[in-house]
């Protein structure tokens, strides 16, 4: 899984933007129905001929199907993405506001994943056909069976309702008027839930991605050198083995990142957590096409930059992607 | 004598490690065989008509409901089991979907790895860079609740993946001398491909299948769970759904409303992945 920027890459990054703005703008455009109620929000039926010409002309939808697709590309690059249906705010407004909370959890969330599934991947690889190996990979697979709300519901129902130890929903108690060091406990102890779910549930892509490429590792001839030299276990371990094996397991990081912002979705949702994910959840059900789209363009966004990033480091932690 | 132990303990881990498959194999055979019995079962083994109000709303578990009953007075116990058809047929059909999109461009795009193949190739690159679930949810708000939307659009997100490992399959097959014999004695393409490579990618092809079934059963849960399942075929999902909006987890309910349902779903999607892992192993050891 070795990367590099290349004009390949960078191409395919071009094309991905243009699928992901185009399936919007197609999307509500092709489906069943009067488009005016997907792209205006506003009740057909209600409405007499000439208040749905003056709508119709007012988003645009009497031009001809490539200019109304000029100017959709006009409205995304210069961060237009029109107003809520709901609560007739601009959408920027709205994302802007979100983007924080999502950015909290899923960093947080990656870093502890990190280092579980590094270290657990590790040891997993060096014991490789024990118990503790066979007992941890099928762990990890169960993981990666869990549903993701179920499992942020029985963390709530277990932590929050049956013992009462950490709060259930949102990001801060509602209007508590806390200040300094109060106020950040609060957010701190409202984030340890969606942040554990979601570090449980990325744990196995690490440890997996660490396993594997440690045992491939392992059998490389280098390491054979090394043990024939008499180099001991932990220098083995730490000084050859660890630093070839990390490259790709960032890579999967970087690009994890992309994916966990996706998935905070459903996990904001189980847990009211006000960030992109709930946004997308509230559009869904509010049947608010602009924010559910706008807020598809922000994630895709997201994993390009994780994709570009693990593009970015990959040649800077090994070496050996630097020649050719 | 060093050597001599090490050559023992490697020997020993190889005959552990071959084990690990069918171990892996045969657990999630007999929990798929055991949920697609109660599913099969479903009017025989459920005590009432889940459709039916047969009770009063929210009752605790008790002789009569072993698990309760929910928000409008069902059975919960037969809700589960009649959610297992549900959940179930959404998973299979759609990777069969999933599959059949997955085989035809992964041998495709191996047989004609020039143009066509790379093109095809930087396609599927570009459909998993997209952010899965986002783009899962927009598809399915759009196109509206229906057991057959959910199967569609789960089906056309998750073929890019066995594409993938289809066409490396396949890149490899046509090299071999049986297909170049055949190919230098005037065998049209689709005969070749027919005949002497799709058949030879069935193996790989059950495993991706499998593998498929697990997570598209996650997803349907996911989907369903989020309220955009089909509002009249209840799945494990849906009663989840229904179980958050009516905050059972929020009450001592959480027991016999949220855990068994959940449970089921990791059951079922565990017991597929272990068959796709054993499958894999056998393909490509790499346990």
């Amino acid at each position: 899984m070795r990367r590099r920027l290349d004009a390949r890459r960078i191409t395919q990054y071009g094309v991905v933007v243009v699928v992901a703005v185009t399936l919007n703008f197609l999307l509500p455009r092709l489906m069943p129905g009067n488009p005016l109620v997907l792209i205006a929000g506003v009740d057909v039926g209600l409405l007499s001929p000439d208040e749905r010409a003056e709508i119709v002309a007012r988003v645009g939808l009497d031009a001809p199907l490539w200019k109304q697709y000029l100017r959709y590309w006009g409205d995304i690059v210069t961060g237009d993405f029109g107003y809520s249906f709901r609560s007739s705010r601009p959408i920027v407004d709205m994302i802007m506001e979100r983007l924080p909370w999502t950015l909290l959890i899923t960093g947080l969330s990656l870093i502890v994943s990190a280092v579980a599934g590094v270290i657990l991947g590790a040891i997993s690889a060096w014991r490789r056909g024990t118990k503790a190996d066979l007992g941890m990979l099928s762990g990890m697979i169960s993981i990666e069976s869990l549903p993701s709300f179920w499992l942020g519901m029985l963390l709530i129902s277990v932590f929050a309702i049956q013992w009462g130890v950490l709060p259930s929903s949102h990001a801060v108690t509602p209007a508590s008027g806390l200040e300094g060091w109060a106020h950040t406990w609060d957010i701190i102890s409202h984030a340890i839930l969606p942040v554990a779910t979601l570090s449980i549930l990325a744990t196995p892509g690490v440890y997996m991605t660490m396993r594997y490429s440690m045992l491939e590792t392992l059998g490389e001839d280098y390491i054979r050198t090394a043990r024939a030299k008499g180099a001991g276990e932990r220098r083995v371990l730490f000084g050859h083995v660890a630093r070839n094996t990390i490259a790709p397991v960032v890579t999967v990081l970087a690009l994890r990142l992309g994916f966990a912002f996706g998935g905070t979705v459903i996990i904001e949702t189980v847990f009211t957590y006000p960030g992109l994910g709930r946004l997308v959840f509230e559009a869904v059900s509010g049947r608010d096409y602009p924010v559910m789209q706008a807020a598809f363009l922000v994630f895709t966004a997201a994993v390009l930059v994780t994709n570009l990033v693990a593009d970015l480091l990959y040649p800077l932690i090994d070496p050996r992607t630097r020649t050719s | 004598m060093v050597a001599d132990r090490r050559e023992e303990a490697a020997r020993r881990t190889a005959r552990r490690r071959s084990r690990i498959p069918t171990l892996f194999g045969l657990t999630g055979g007999l929990i798929v065989g055991i949920l697609v019995c109660g599913a099969v079962f479903a009017p025989w083994l459920a005590p009432y008509d889940p459709t039916e109000r047969v009770a009063r709303p929210f009752l605790s578990p008790s002789s009569e409901h072993l698990l309760g009953t929910n928000d409008i007075g069902q059975d919960l116990l037969s809700e589960m089991i009649f959610g297992a058809r549900v959940s179930l047929t959404i998973g299979i059909i759609a990777a069969a979907v999933a599959l059949l999109i997955g085989t035809t461009v992964g041998v495709v795009a191996g047989y004609y790895p020039k143009r066509l193949g790379s093109v095809m190739m930087r396609g599927v690159d570009v459909i998993l860079i997209l952010p899965f679930l986002p783009l899962l949810i927009v598809l399915a708000a759009y196109l509206g609740r229906s057991l057959l939307n959910t199967i569609l659009v789960i089906g056309v997100l998750i073929w890019a993946e066995p594409a993938r490992i289809i066409r490396s399959q396949v890149l490899s097959l046509r090299s071999r001398e049986y297909v170049l014999a055949a190919r230098s004695m005037g065998a049209p393409d689709r005969w070749t491909i027919l005949r002497h490579i799709v058949p030879r990618t069935a193996l790989l092809a059950t495993g991706s299948f499998v593998r498929a079934v697990s997570s598209a059963i996650l997803l349907e849960a996911a989907l369903s769970f989020l309220g955009l399942g089909d509002p009249i075929q209840k799945s494990w999902g849906s009663i989840l759904f229904w179980a958050q909006s009516r905050g059972a987890f929020l009450t001592p309910a959480w027991k016999w409303w949220v855990l068994p349902p959940g449970l089921l779903i990791m059951l079922a999607s565990l017991g597929f992945a272990l068959i796709a892992f054993s499958l894999e192993e056998r393909i490509n050891p790499r346990l």
